[in-house]
Protein backbone atom coordinates (compact mmCIF):
# COMPACT_ATOMS: atom_id res chain seq x y z
CA UNK A 1 0.00 0.00 0.00
CA UNK A 2 1.44 3.57 -0.63
CA UNK A 3 1.30 5.44 2.46
CA UNK A 4 -0.99 8.74 1.80
CA UNK A 5 -2.36 11.38 4.41
CA UNK A 6 -5.89 11.27 5.27
CA UNK A 7 -6.71 14.19 3.53
CA UNK A 8 -5.72 12.71 0.34
CA UNK A 9 -7.33 9.54 0.49
CA UNK A 10 -11.03 11.73 1.34
CA UNK A 11 -9.81 13.86 -1.75
CA UNK A 12 -9.42 10.63 -4.65
CA UNK A 13 -12.41 8.92 -2.91
CA UNK A 14 -14.27 12.20 -3.73
CA UNK A 15 -12.91 12.62 -7.12
CA UNK A 16 -13.27 8.91 -8.02
CA UNK A 17 -17.08 8.59 -6.87
CA UNK A 18 -17.83 11.47 -8.05
CA UNK A 19 -16.75 10.78 -11.95
CA UNK A 20 -18.64 8.10 -11.93
CA UNK A 21 -21.42 9.55 -10.42
CA UNK A 22 -21.65 12.07 -12.74
CA UNK A 23 -20.85 9.90 -16.04
CA UNK A 24 -22.60 7.12 -15.24
CA UNK A 25 -25.17 6.62 -12.07
CA UNK A 26 -26.94 9.79 -12.68
CA UNK A 27 -27.50 9.71 -16.30
CA UNK A 28 -28.49 5.95 -15.73
CA UNK A 29 -30.41 6.83 -12.88
CA UNK A 30 -32.58 9.73 -14.59
CA UNK A 31 -33.75 7.31 -17.21
CA UNK A 32 -34.88 4.96 -15.02
CA UNK A 33 -36.50 7.45 -13.06
CA UNK A 34 -38.16 8.91 -16.56
CA UNK A 35 -39.84 5.43 -17.20
CA UNK A 36 -41.35 5.12 -13.78
CA UNK A 37 -42.57 9.19 -13.82
CA UNK A 38 -45.95 7.94 -14.58
CA UNK A 39 -45.84 4.49 -12.30
CA UNK A 40 -45.60 1.87 -14.88
CA UNK A 41 -47.84 3.29 -17.65
CA UNK A 42 -44.73 4.46 -19.38
CA UNK A 43 -43.50 0.54 -19.29
CA UNK A 44 -46.88 -0.98 -19.75
CA UNK A 45 -47.50 1.39 -23.36
CA UNK A 46 -43.93 0.52 -24.38
CA UNK A 47 -44.51 -3.55 -23.61
CA UNK A 48 -47.69 -2.73 -25.89
CA UNK A 49 -46.33 -1.06 -28.50
CA UNK A 50 -46.10 -3.81 -31.15
CA UNK A 51 -43.02 -1.81 -32.79
CA UNK A 52 -41.27 -2.26 -29.68
CA UNK A 53 -42.45 -5.87 -28.88
CA UNK A 54 -40.85 -6.39 -32.48
CA UNK A 55 -37.50 -4.82 -32.26
CA UNK A 56 -36.93 -6.53 -28.72
CA UNK A 57 -37.97 -9.83 -30.53
CA UNK A 58 -35.60 -8.97 -33.23
CA UNK A 59 -32.77 -7.59 -30.98
CA UNK A 60 -32.95 -10.89 -28.62
CA UNK A 61 -32.97 -13.16 -32.15
CA UNK A 62 -29.79 -11.07 -33.70
CA UNK A 63 -27.63 -11.29 -30.34
CA UNK A 64 -28.28 -14.74 -29.88
CA UNK A 65 -27.07 -16.06 -33.34
CA UNK A 66 -24.06 -13.83 -32.82
CA UNK A 67 -23.38 -15.18 -29.57
CA UNK A 68 -23.68 -18.80 -30.80
CA UNK A 69 -21.64 -17.89 -33.89
CA UNK A 70 -18.65 -16.18 -31.97
CA UNK A 71 -18.82 -18.97 -29.47
CA UNK A 72 -17.83 -21.43 -31.99
CA UNK A 73 -15.37 -19.29 -33.52
CA UNK A 74 -14.04 -17.91 -30.74
CA UNK A 75 -13.40 -21.12 -29.30
CA UNK A 76 -11.78 -22.58 -32.19
CA UNK A 77 -9.62 -19.14 -33.37
CA UNK A 78 -8.95 -19.50 -29.44
CA UNK A 79 -7.62 -23.04 -29.51
CA UNK A 80 -5.70 -22.59 -32.69
CA UNK A 81 -3.66 -19.32 -31.60
CA UNK A 82 -2.83 -21.14 -28.38
CA UNK A 83 -2.03 -24.45 -29.40
CA UNK A 84 -0.98 -24.56 -33.16
CA UNK A 85 2.03 -22.19 -34.86
CA UNK A 86 1.28 -20.96 -38.11
CA UNK A 87 2.94 -18.14 -40.67
CA UNK A 88 0.67 -15.60 -40.21
CA UNK A 89 -0.71 -16.49 -36.46
CA UNK A 90 0.28 -12.58 -35.35
CA UNK A 91 -1.91 -10.95 -38.18
CA UNK A 92 -4.25 -13.06 -37.09
CA UNK A 93 -4.01 -12.42 -33.67
CA UNK A 94 -3.78 -8.61 -34.07
CA UNK A 95 -7.02 -8.48 -36.62
CA UNK A 96 -9.04 -10.15 -33.98
CA UNK A 97 -8.69 -6.97 -31.58
CA UNK A 98 -9.65 -4.65 -34.85
CA UNK A 99 -13.01 -4.72 -33.79
CA UNK A 100 -12.32 -3.46 -30.69
CA UNK A 101 -10.59 0.02 -32.17
CA UNK A 102 -12.67 0.30 -35.34
CA UNK A 103 -15.89 2.26 -34.91
CA UNK A 104 -18.87 -0.01 -35.54
CA UNK A 105 -19.75 2.75 -37.89
CA UNK A 106 -17.47 1.80 -39.93
CA UNK A 107 -17.96 -1.74 -40.09
CA UNK A 108 -21.41 -1.33 -40.88
CA UNK A 109 -20.22 0.63 -44.01
CA UNK A 110 -17.47 -2.16 -44.60
CA UNK A 111 -19.90 -4.94 -45.38
CA UNK A 112 -22.54 -2.72 -46.79
CA UNK A 113 -19.53 -2.65 -49.66
CA UNK A 114 -19.08 -6.61 -49.55
CA UNK A 115 -22.55 -7.72 -49.46
CA UNK A 116 -24.80 -5.43 -50.84
CA UNK A 117 -27.15 -6.71 -53.16
CA UNK A 118 -26.29 -4.37 -56.00
CA UNK A 119 -22.49 -4.84 -56.96
CA UNK A 120 -19.82 -6.91 -55.67
CA UNK A 121 -19.66 -10.48 -56.05
CA UNK A 122 -21.17 -12.07 -53.03
CA UNK A 123 -24.29 -10.20 -52.54
CA UNK A 124 -25.81 -10.39 -55.84
CA UNK A 125 -25.19 -14.11 -56.23
CA UNK A 126 -27.05 -14.73 -52.23
CA UNK A 127 -29.91 -12.14 -53.87
CA UNK A 128 -30.43 -14.55 -56.95
CA UNK A 129 -30.55 -17.51 -54.46
CA UNK A 130 -33.14 -15.93 -52.32
CA UNK A 131 -30.98 -14.68 -49.38
CA UNK A 132 -30.66 -11.20 -48.38
CA UNK A 133 -27.77 -10.27 -46.47
CA UNK A 134 -28.19 -6.67 -46.53
CA UNK A 135 -31.53 -4.62 -44.76
CA UNK A 136 -32.08 -8.21 -43.30
CA UNK A 137 -31.25 -10.33 -40.65
CA UNK A 138 -28.08 -12.02 -41.89
CA UNK A 139 -26.07 -8.71 -42.29
CA UNK A 140 -27.25 -7.38 -38.72
CA UNK A 141 -26.10 -10.65 -37.07
CA UNK A 142 -22.79 -10.07 -39.25
CA UNK A 143 -22.59 -6.65 -38.07
CA UNK A 144 -23.11 -8.18 -34.53
CA UNK A 145 -20.96 -11.04 -34.57
CA UNK A 146 -17.94 -8.72 -35.83
CA UNK A 147 -18.39 -6.21 -32.93
CA UNK A 148 -18.09 -8.80 -30.49
CA UNK A 149 -15.70 -11.00 -31.96
CA UNK A 150 -13.04 -10.53 -29.77
CA UNK A 151 -14.59 -10.95 -26.47
CA UNK A 152 -14.60 -14.46 -26.13
CA UNK A 153 -11.39 -15.10 -27.30
CA UNK A 154 -9.53 -12.27 -24.97
CA UNK A 155 -10.76 -14.62 -22.17
CA UNK A 156 -10.29 -17.94 -23.34
CA UNK A 157 -6.69 -17.11 -24.91
CA UNK A 158 -5.59 -16.75 -21.43
CA UNK A 159 -6.86 -19.56 -19.47
CA UNK A 160 -5.51 -22.06 -22.58
CA UNK A 161 -2.30 -20.35 -22.06
CA UNK A 162 -2.00 -20.59 -18.23
CA UNK A 163 -3.74 -24.25 -18.27
CA UNK A 164 -0.93 -25.45 -20.97
CA UNK A 165 -1.32 -28.89 -23.27
CA UNK A 166 0.05 -30.99 -20.53
CA UNK A 167 -3.79 -32.21 -20.04
CA UNK A 168 -4.49 -32.88 -23.43
CA UNK A 169 -1.18 -34.84 -23.64
CA UNK A 170 -2.26 -36.90 -20.90
CA UNK A 171 -5.18 -37.92 -22.12
CA UNK A 172 -3.80 -38.55 -25.78
CA UNK A 173 -1.61 -41.00 -24.21
CA UNK A 174 -4.62 -42.40 -22.42
CA UNK A 175 -6.64 -43.16 -25.71
CA UNK A 176 -8.34 -40.09 -25.77
CA UNK A 177 -8.91 -38.40 -29.63
CA UNK A 178 -8.70 -35.46 -30.78
CA UNK A 179 -12.68 -34.73 -30.02
CA UNK A 180 -12.97 -36.95 -27.15
CA UNK A 181 -9.73 -34.45 -25.63
CA UNK A 182 -11.70 -31.34 -26.40
CA UNK A 183 -15.00 -31.99 -24.93
CA UNK A 184 -13.68 -34.43 -21.69
CA UNK A 185 -10.63 -32.07 -20.71
CA UNK A 186 -10.18 -28.68 -22.81
CA UNK A 187 -13.87 -27.73 -22.60
CA UNK A 188 -13.90 -28.29 -19.05
CA UNK A 189 -10.74 -26.62 -17.97
CA UNK A 190 -12.21 -23.26 -19.77
CA UNK A 191 -15.52 -23.55 -18.96
CA UNK A 192 -15.91 -20.53 -17.06
CA UNK A 193 -13.84 -17.94 -19.16
CA UNK A 194 -16.44 -19.46 -21.93
CA UNK A 195 -19.23 -18.41 -19.95
CA UNK A 196 -17.81 -15.02 -18.82
CA UNK A 197 -16.73 -14.51 -22.59
CA UNK A 198 -20.63 -15.49 -23.45
CA UNK A 199 -21.90 -12.78 -21.24
CA UNK A 200 -19.98 -10.53 -22.23
CA UNK A 201 -20.49 -10.95 -25.88
CA UNK A 202 -24.50 -11.38 -24.91
CA UNK A 203 -24.22 -7.85 -23.14
CA UNK A 204 -22.41 -5.85 -26.31
CA UNK A 205 -24.73 -8.20 -28.72
CA UNK A 206 -27.80 -6.62 -27.11
CA UNK A 207 -26.70 -2.75 -27.18
CA UNK A 208 -24.82 -2.88 -30.43
CA UNK A 209 -26.44 0.49 -32.48
CA UNK A 210 -23.88 1.78 -34.71
CA UNK A 211 -22.89 -1.01 -37.42
CA UNK A 212 -26.45 -2.45 -37.13
CA UNK A 213 -28.21 0.75 -38.15
CA UNK A 214 -26.19 0.63 -41.03
CA UNK A 215 -26.20 -2.86 -42.35
CA UNK A 216 -30.21 -3.25 -41.14
CA UNK A 217 -31.54 0.07 -43.33
CA UNK A 218 -33.48 0.87 -40.52
CA UNK A 219 -36.88 0.39 -41.79
CA UNK A 220 -39.78 0.61 -39.05
CA UNK A 221 -41.21 -2.69 -38.20
CA UNK A 222 -38.86 -4.63 -39.82
CA UNK A 223 -35.10 -4.59 -39.33
CA UNK A 224 -35.23 -2.34 -35.97
CA UNK A 225 -33.80 -3.69 -32.95
CA UNK A 226 -34.28 -1.86 -29.38
CA UNK A 227 -31.45 0.43 -29.42
CA UNK A 228 -32.46 1.84 -32.97
CA UNK A 229 -36.19 2.08 -31.73
CA UNK A 230 -34.97 3.65 -28.69
CA UNK A 231 -33.31 6.90 -31.06
CA UNK A 232 -36.73 7.01 -33.75
CA UNK A 233 -38.58 6.71 -30.83
CA UNK A 234 -37.08 9.49 -28.78
CA UNK A 235 -37.02 11.89 -32.28
CA UNK A 236 -40.29 11.49 -32.99
CA UNK A 237 -41.21 12.82 -29.67
CA UNK A 238 -41.86 9.70 -28.30
CA UNK A 239 -39.65 10.22 -24.66
CA UNK A 240 -41.33 7.92 -22.58
CA UNK A 241 -41.18 4.81 -24.98
CA UNK A 242 -37.38 5.36 -25.64
CA UNK A 243 -36.80 5.51 -21.51
CA UNK A 244 -39.06 2.39 -20.74
CA UNK A 245 -36.82 0.68 -23.89
CA UNK A 246 -33.75 1.86 -22.42
CA UNK A 247 -34.66 0.64 -19.18
CA UNK A 248 -35.27 -2.76 -20.49
CA UNK A 249 -31.62 -2.86 -22.02
CA UNK A 250 -30.17 -1.61 -18.64
CA UNK A 251 -32.08 -3.94 -16.78
CA UNK A 252 -30.26 -6.80 -19.09
CA UNK A 253 -27.34 -5.09 -19.27
CA UNK A 254 -26.79 -4.76 -15.31
CA UNK A 255 -28.14 -8.91 -15.48
CA UNK A 256 -25.27 -9.62 -16.67
CA UNK A 257 -23.12 -8.09 -15.16
CA UNK A 258 -24.46 -9.26 -11.49
CA UNK A 259 -23.66 -13.00 -13.75
CA UNK A 260 -19.89 -11.97 -14.39
CA UNK A 261 -19.92 -10.92 -10.75
CA UNK A 262 -21.02 -14.36 -9.64
CA UNK A 263 -18.53 -16.25 -11.66
CA UNK A 264 -15.59 -13.99 -11.07
CA UNK A 265 -14.55 -16.09 -8.00
CA UNK A 266 -15.13 -19.25 -9.25
CA UNK A 267 -12.40 -18.04 -12.21
CA UNK A 268 -9.86 -17.79 -9.44
CA UNK A 269 -9.46 -21.93 -8.66
CA UNK B 1 12.65 -56.44 -27.45
CA UNK B 2 9.77 -54.38 -26.38
CA UNK B 3 11.02 -51.04 -27.89
CA UNK B 4 13.16 -50.53 -30.48
CA UNK B 5 14.66 -47.07 -31.74
CA UNK B 6 16.70 -47.07 -34.46
CA UNK B 7 18.03 -44.46 -36.54
CA UNK B 8 16.15 -41.72 -34.60
CA UNK B 9 17.16 -38.28 -35.65
CA UNK B 10 14.92 -34.99 -34.41
CA UNK B 11 15.66 -31.12 -34.55
CA UNK B 12 14.20 -28.25 -32.93
CA UNK B 13 15.38 -25.62 -35.70
CA UNK B 14 18.87 -25.57 -35.80
CA UNK B 15 18.74 -27.56 -32.36
CA UNK B 16 19.81 -31.13 -32.84
CA UNK B 17 18.27 -32.64 -29.88
CA UNK B 18 18.66 -36.58 -30.88
CA UNK B 19 21.32 -37.30 -33.49
CA UNK B 20 20.70 -40.65 -35.03
CA UNK B 21 19.82 -42.81 -31.61
CA UNK B 22 18.88 -46.20 -31.60
CA UNK B 23 18.71 -47.78 -28.51
CA UNK B 24 16.88 -51.51 -27.55
CA UNK B 25 15.13 -51.93 -24.43
CA UNK B 26 14.25 -55.19 -23.27
CA UNK B 27 10.99 -56.60 -22.33
CA UNK B 28 9.86 -56.66 -18.14
CA UNK B 29 12.40 -54.43 -17.14
CA UNK B 30 13.15 -50.84 -15.81
CA UNK B 31 15.08 -48.85 -17.81
CA UNK B 32 16.61 -45.22 -17.23
CA UNK B 33 17.25 -42.74 -19.53
CA UNK B 34 20.27 -40.63 -17.92
CA UNK B 35 21.70 -37.44 -19.01
CA UNK B 36 22.23 -33.93 -18.31
CA UNK B 37 19.36 -31.27 -18.96
CA UNK B 38 19.09 -30.15 -22.35
CA UNK B 39 20.41 -33.58 -23.75
CA UNK B 40 17.60 -35.12 -25.34
CA UNK B 41 16.46 -37.87 -23.31
CA UNK B 42 13.26 -36.24 -22.71
CA UNK B 43 12.37 -35.95 -26.53
CA UNK B 44 13.42 -39.75 -26.80
CA UNK B 45 10.59 -40.45 -24.36
CA UNK B 46 8.18 -38.33 -25.94
CA UNK B 47 9.25 -40.09 -29.39
CA UNK B 48 8.31 -43.36 -28.02
CA UNK B 49 4.98 -42.17 -26.62
CA UNK B 50 4.15 -40.69 -29.93
CA UNK B 51 3.82 -37.30 -28.40
CA UNK B 52 6.82 -35.71 -30.44
CA UNK B 53 7.19 -37.19 -34.25
CA UNK B 54 10.45 -38.11 -35.10
CA UNK B 55 12.41 -36.43 -38.35
CA UNK B 56 14.03 -39.72 -39.27
CA UNK B 57 14.06 -43.22 -37.69
CA UNK B 58 11.56 -46.10 -36.92
CA UNK B 59 10.13 -46.38 -33.23
CA UNK B 60 8.59 -50.52 -33.02
CA UNK B 61 6.27 -51.53 -29.36
CA UNK B 62 6.17 -55.24 -29.04
CA UNK B 63 6.58 -55.93 -32.80
CA UNK B 64 4.97 -53.51 -33.81
CA UNK B 65 6.14 -50.47 -36.29
CA UNK B 66 4.62 -47.17 -34.31
CA UNK B 67 6.51 -45.07 -36.24
CA UNK B 68 3.27 -43.40 -37.88
CA UNK B 69 0.59 -44.37 -34.92
CA UNK B 70 -0.88 -41.37 -32.89
CA UNK B 71 -0.23 -41.36 -29.26
CA UNK B 72 -3.73 -42.45 -28.51
CA UNK B 73 -3.11 -45.67 -30.45
CA UNK B 74 0.24 -46.63 -28.55
CA UNK B 75 -1.01 -48.28 -25.19
CA UNK B 76 1.68 -46.69 -23.66
CA UNK B 77 1.31 -45.08 -20.01
CA UNK B 78 2.66 -42.00 -19.74
CA UNK B 79 3.62 -39.94 -16.85
CA UNK B 80 4.60 -36.21 -16.69
CA UNK B 81 7.07 -34.17 -14.59
CA UNK B 82 4.34 -31.87 -12.99
CA UNK B 83 1.82 -34.41 -12.80
CA UNK B 84 -0.64 -33.34 -15.80
CA UNK B 85 -3.62 -34.18 -13.52
CA UNK B 86 -6.94 -33.54 -14.65
CA UNK B 87 -7.78 -30.61 -12.23
CA UNK B 88 -11.80 -30.78 -12.26
CA UNK B 89 -12.05 -34.55 -11.99
CA UNK B 90 -12.25 -36.52 -8.47
CA UNK B 91 -9.22 -38.79 -8.03
CA UNK B 92 -10.99 -42.19 -9.13
CA UNK B 93 -12.38 -40.43 -12.01
CA UNK B 94 -8.85 -39.94 -13.49
CA UNK B 95 -7.74 -42.65 -12.58
CA UNK B 96 -10.62 -43.69 -14.94
CA UNK B 97 -10.46 -41.54 -17.67
CA UNK B 98 -8.40 -44.27 -20.34
CA UNK B 99 -11.02 -46.78 -19.15
CA UNK B 100 -14.27 -44.80 -19.60
CA UNK B 101 -12.81 -43.45 -22.94
CA UNK B 102 -12.39 -47.44 -24.00
CA UNK B 103 -16.05 -47.88 -23.09
CA UNK B 104 -15.16 -50.69 -20.46
CA UNK B 105 -18.56 -51.84 -18.40
CA UNK B 106 -19.29 -49.49 -15.59
CA UNK B 107 -18.48 -52.46 -12.37
CA UNK B 108 -15.45 -53.52 -14.21
CA UNK B 109 -14.01 -50.01 -14.54
CA UNK B 110 -15.05 -49.29 -10.44
CA UNK B 111 -13.39 -52.52 -9.35
CA UNK B 112 -10.48 -51.34 -11.96
CA UNK B 113 -10.01 -48.15 -10.11
CA UNK B 114 -10.31 -49.51 -6.31
CA UNK B 115 -7.84 -51.77 -7.32
CA UNK B 116 -5.21 -49.10 -8.55
CA UNK B 117 -6.00 -46.60 -5.89
CA UNK B 118 -4.87 -49.21 -3.12
CA UNK B 119 -1.83 -50.21 -5.00
CA UNK B 120 -1.18 -46.35 -5.06
CA UNK B 121 -1.87 -45.94 -1.69
CA UNK B 122 -4.59 -43.46 -2.56
CA UNK B 123 -7.99 -45.63 -1.58
CA UNK B 124 -9.20 -42.96 0.86
CA UNK B 125 -8.76 -39.89 -1.27
CA UNK B 126 -10.77 -41.45 -4.51
CA UNK B 127 -13.47 -38.50 -4.13
CA UNK B 128 -11.21 -35.62 -3.47
CA UNK B 129 -9.89 -33.12 -6.21
CA UNK B 130 -6.31 -33.40 -7.28
CA UNK B 131 -5.78 -29.96 -5.71
CA UNK B 132 -5.97 -31.46 -2.86
CA UNK B 133 -3.36 -33.73 -2.62
CA UNK B 134 0.17 -33.04 -2.10
CA UNK B 135 3.00 -33.55 -4.86
CA UNK B 136 3.63 -36.70 -4.15
CA UNK B 137 -0.15 -38.39 -3.33
CA UNK B 138 -0.48 -36.44 -7.45
CA UNK B 139 2.37 -38.16 -8.93
CA UNK B 140 1.21 -41.64 -7.58
CA UNK B 141 -2.56 -41.14 -8.70
CA UNK B 142 -0.77 -39.71 -12.16
CA UNK B 143 0.80 -43.68 -11.82
CA UNK B 144 -2.28 -45.15 -11.32
CA UNK B 145 -3.61 -43.30 -14.09
CA UNK B 146 -1.60 -44.52 -16.36
CA UNK B 147 -1.33 -47.97 -15.43
CA UNK B 148 -5.11 -48.13 -15.71
CA UNK B 149 -5.03 -49.27 -19.26
CA UNK B 150 -2.75 -51.79 -18.85
CA UNK B 151 -0.02 -50.40 -21.18
CA UNK B 152 2.55 -52.35 -23.00
CA UNK B 153 5.15 -50.19 -21.63
CA UNK B 154 5.33 -47.13 -18.77
CA UNK B 155 6.80 -44.36 -19.59
CA UNK B 156 7.76 -41.56 -16.63
CA UNK B 157 9.29 -38.34 -17.51
CA UNK B 158 11.63 -36.98 -14.67
CA UNK B 159 8.44 -38.09 -12.15
CA UNK B 160 9.90 -37.32 -9.00
CA UNK B 161 11.73 -34.40 -10.71
CA UNK B 162 9.24 -31.64 -9.11
CA UNK B 163 8.99 -33.26 -5.45
CA UNK B 164 11.20 -32.60 -2.77
CA UNK B 165 13.98 -34.80 -1.45
CA UNK B 166 12.84 -36.54 1.26
CA UNK B 167 9.44 -37.77 -1.01
CA UNK B 168 11.40 -38.06 -4.19
CA UNK B 169 13.67 -40.87 -2.36
CA UNK B 170 10.51 -42.37 -0.81
CA UNK B 171 8.80 -42.86 -4.23
CA UNK B 172 11.98 -43.57 -5.93
CA UNK B 173 11.79 -47.02 -3.47
CA UNK B 174 8.35 -47.73 -4.04
CA UNK B 175 8.60 -47.34 -7.98
CA UNK B 176 10.84 -49.89 -7.74
CA UNK B 177 8.80 -52.22 -5.50
CA UNK B 178 5.68 -51.47 -8.19
CA UNK B 179 8.10 -52.53 -11.00
CA UNK B 180 8.77 -55.89 -8.96
CA UNK B 181 4.73 -56.44 -8.45
CA UNK B 182 3.43 -55.15 -11.96
CA UNK B 183 6.22 -56.07 -13.84
CA UNK B 184 5.48 -53.75 -17.05
CA UNK B 185 8.12 -52.86 -18.91
CA UNK B 186 8.99 -49.35 -17.61
CA UNK B 187 11.38 -46.49 -18.94
CA UNK B 188 11.92 -43.45 -17.18
CA UNK B 189 13.96 -40.39 -17.60
CA UNK B 190 16.57 -38.78 -15.06
CA UNK B 191 19.12 -36.30 -14.76
CA UNK B 192 20.07 -37.73 -10.92
CA UNK B 193 22.72 -40.49 -11.60
CA UNK B 194 21.97 -41.86 -7.66
CA UNK B 195 17.84 -42.12 -8.71
CA UNK B 196 18.99 -44.19 -11.95
CA UNK B 197 21.94 -46.35 -9.86
CA UNK B 198 19.69 -47.03 -7.49
CA UNK B 199 16.50 -47.75 -9.55
CA UNK B 200 17.36 -49.33 -12.79
CA UNK B 201 18.10 -52.65 -14.33
CA UNK B 202 19.33 -51.08 -17.27
CA UNK B 203 20.70 -47.34 -17.53
CA UNK B 204 21.11 -45.30 -21.36
CA UNK B 205 23.15 -42.41 -20.93
CA UNK B 206 22.39 -39.56 -23.13
CA UNK B 207 24.30 -36.89 -23.75
CA UNK B 208 23.94 -34.26 -26.50
CA UNK B 209 22.14 -36.28 -28.53
CA UNK B 210 23.85 -39.17 -28.73
CA UNK B 211 23.87 -42.56 -26.78
CA UNK B 212 27.02 -42.65 -25.04
CA UNK B 213 26.81 -46.16 -22.95
CA UNK B 214 24.04 -48.61 -22.50
CA UNK B 215 24.24 -50.95 -19.19
CA UNK B 216 23.72 -52.06 -15.91
CA UNK B 217 24.59 -50.01 -13.18
CA UNK B 218 27.61 -52.02 -12.22
CA UNK B 219 28.53 -51.64 -15.83
CA UNK B 220 28.55 -48.44 -16.39
CA UNK B 221 30.22 -47.46 -12.79
CA UNK B 222 33.09 -50.37 -13.10
CA UNK B 223 33.53 -49.94 -16.78
CA UNK B 224 32.84 -46.34 -17.87
CA UNK B 225 32.97 -46.24 -21.74
CA UNK B 226 34.38 -42.88 -21.85
CA UNK B 227 35.17 -39.64 -19.53
CA UNK B 228 32.03 -38.31 -19.95
CA UNK B 229 29.96 -41.06 -18.56
CA UNK B 230 32.39 -41.84 -15.63
CA UNK B 231 32.58 -37.79 -14.75
CA UNK B 232 28.47 -38.02 -14.81
CA UNK B 233 27.81 -41.21 -12.44
CA UNK B 234 30.09 -39.86 -9.74
CA UNK B 235 32.79 -37.56 -8.66
CA UNK B 236 36.44 -37.87 -11.01
CA UNK B 237 39.46 -36.67 -10.24
CA UNK B 238 43.20 -36.46 -12.27
CA UNK B 239 46.04 -38.72 -11.39
CA UNK B 240 48.66 -38.03 -13.24
CA UNK B 241 47.48 -38.99 -16.97
CA UNK B 242 44.37 -41.19 -15.30
CA UNK B 243 41.42 -39.98 -14.79
CA UNK B 244 39.89 -41.56 -11.65
CA UNK B 245 36.96 -41.52 -8.60
CA UNK B 246 38.53 -39.81 -5.62
CA UNK B 247 37.89 -42.79 -2.96
CA UNK B 248 40.33 -44.87 -5.67
CA UNK B 249 43.35 -43.66 -4.89
CA UNK B 250 45.83 -44.29 -1.85
CA UNK B 251 47.20 -42.24 0.24
CA UNK B 252 51.09 -42.76 1.91
CA UNK B 253 52.89 -40.64 4.37
CA UNK B 254 56.30 -41.97 3.35
CA UNK B 255 57.19 -42.45 -0.45
CA UNK B 256 57.16 -46.17 -1.01
CA UNK B 257 56.09 -47.85 -3.61
CA UNK B 258 56.91 -46.72 -7.45
CA UNK B 259 55.04 -44.65 -9.93
CA UNK B 260 53.56 -42.38 -6.69
CA UNK B 261 53.05 -39.07 -7.39
CA UNK B 262 53.82 -36.27 -4.30
CA UNK B 263 52.30 -33.28 -3.52
CA UNK B 264 51.05 -31.60 -0.83
CA UNK B 265 47.78 -31.30 1.48
CA UNK B 266 46.46 -27.81 0.67
CA UNK B 267 42.69 -28.53 2.43
CA UNK B 268 41.58 -30.76 4.70
CA UNK B 269 37.70 -31.07 4.72
CA UNK B 270 35.54 -33.12 7.49
CA UNK B 271 32.40 -34.33 5.72
CA UNK B 272 31.05 -36.54 8.38
CA UNK B 273 32.59 -40.03 8.36
CA UNK B 274 34.42 -38.32 5.11
CA UNK B 275 38.28 -36.53 4.87
CA UNK B 276 38.36 -35.04 1.67
CA UNK B 277 41.81 -33.95 0.40
CA UNK B 278 43.19 -31.30 -2.04
CA UNK B 279 46.66 -32.18 -2.45
CA UNK B 280 48.55 -29.67 -4.77
CA UNK B 281 50.96 -32.22 -7.15
CA UNK B 282 53.68 -31.65 -10.12
CA UNK B 283 50.33 -32.69 -12.50
CA UNK B 284 47.72 -29.96 -11.04
CA UNK B 285 45.12 -30.54 -7.78
CA UNK B 286 43.89 -34.02 -6.92
CA UNK B 287 41.00 -34.73 -4.96
CA UNK B 288 41.19 -37.40 -2.50
CA UNK B 289 37.81 -39.14 -0.25
CA UNK B 290 39.33 -41.25 2.58
CA UNK B 291 37.57 -42.38 5.74
CA UNK B 292 37.79 -40.28 8.44
CA UNK B 293 39.93 -43.40 10.48
CA UNK B 294 42.27 -44.04 7.57
CA UNK B 295 43.11 -40.37 7.74
CA UNK B 296 43.72 -40.29 11.56
CA UNK B 297 45.91 -43.33 11.38
CA UNK B 298 48.23 -41.76 8.36
CA UNK B 299 48.18 -38.33 10.97
CA UNK B 300 46.80 -36.00 7.89
CA UNK B 301 47.05 -32.16 8.47
CA UNK B 302 47.15 -29.42 6.15
CA UNK B 303 50.20 -29.32 4.67
CA UNK B 304 51.79 -32.29 5.12
CA UNK B 305 53.41 -34.16 2.42
CA UNK B 306 51.70 -37.10 0.59
CA UNK B 307 52.37 -39.83 -1.82
CA UNK B 308 49.27 -40.34 -4.19
CA UNK B 309 48.86 -43.91 -6.42
CA UNK B 310 45.69 -45.37 -7.57
CA UNK B 311 44.28 -48.65 -5.63
CA UNK B 312 44.53 -51.54 -7.43
CA UNK B 313 41.22 -52.64 -9.21
CA UNK B 314 40.09 -48.60 -9.45
CA UNK B 315 38.15 -47.76 -12.51
CA UNK B 316 40.11 -45.58 -14.73
CA UNK B 317 39.91 -43.57 -17.88
CA UNK B 318 42.69 -42.18 -19.45
CA UNK B 319 42.40 -38.57 -19.34
CA UNK B 320 41.41 -36.03 -22.67
CA UNK B 321 44.09 -34.64 -23.80
CA UNK B 322 43.35 -30.55 -23.24
CA UNK B 323 42.95 -28.66 -26.74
Amino acid sequence: MVDVSTPTKWLLRLVAVGYVFFLVAWPVGLVVQQTFSNGLTNLTDALSDEQVIGALQLTLMVALWAVVINLVFGVGISLLLVRFEFPGKRVLSALIDLPLSVSPVVVGLALLLVYNGRDGWIGPAAESRGLQIIFDSPGMIMATCFVALPLIIREVVPVLHEIGDDQEQAARSLGASTRQTFWRITLPSIKWAVVYGVVLSLARSLGEFGAVKIVSGNITGQTQTATLVVEAKYQNFQQETAYATSFLLIVVSIAALVVVAFLRPKRAH
Amino acid sequence: MSIDVSGVTKKFGDFVALDDVSVSLPTGQLTALLGPSGGGKSTLLRIIAGLDRADTGTVSIEGTDATRLPAQKRNVGFVFQHYAVFKHMTVAKNVAFGLEIRKRPKAEIEHRVDELLKLVHLSQFSHRLPSQLSGGQRQRMALARALAVEPKVLLLDEPFGALDAKVRKELRDWLRRLHDEVHVTTVFVTHDQEEALEVADEIVVINEGRVEQIGSPDQLYDEPANDFVMGFLGEVTQLGDIRLRPHDIEVSATPGSAGALSGRITRLLRVGFEVRLTVSTAGGEVTVVLTRTHARQLGLVEGSHVWLTAASGATTVPAMVAV
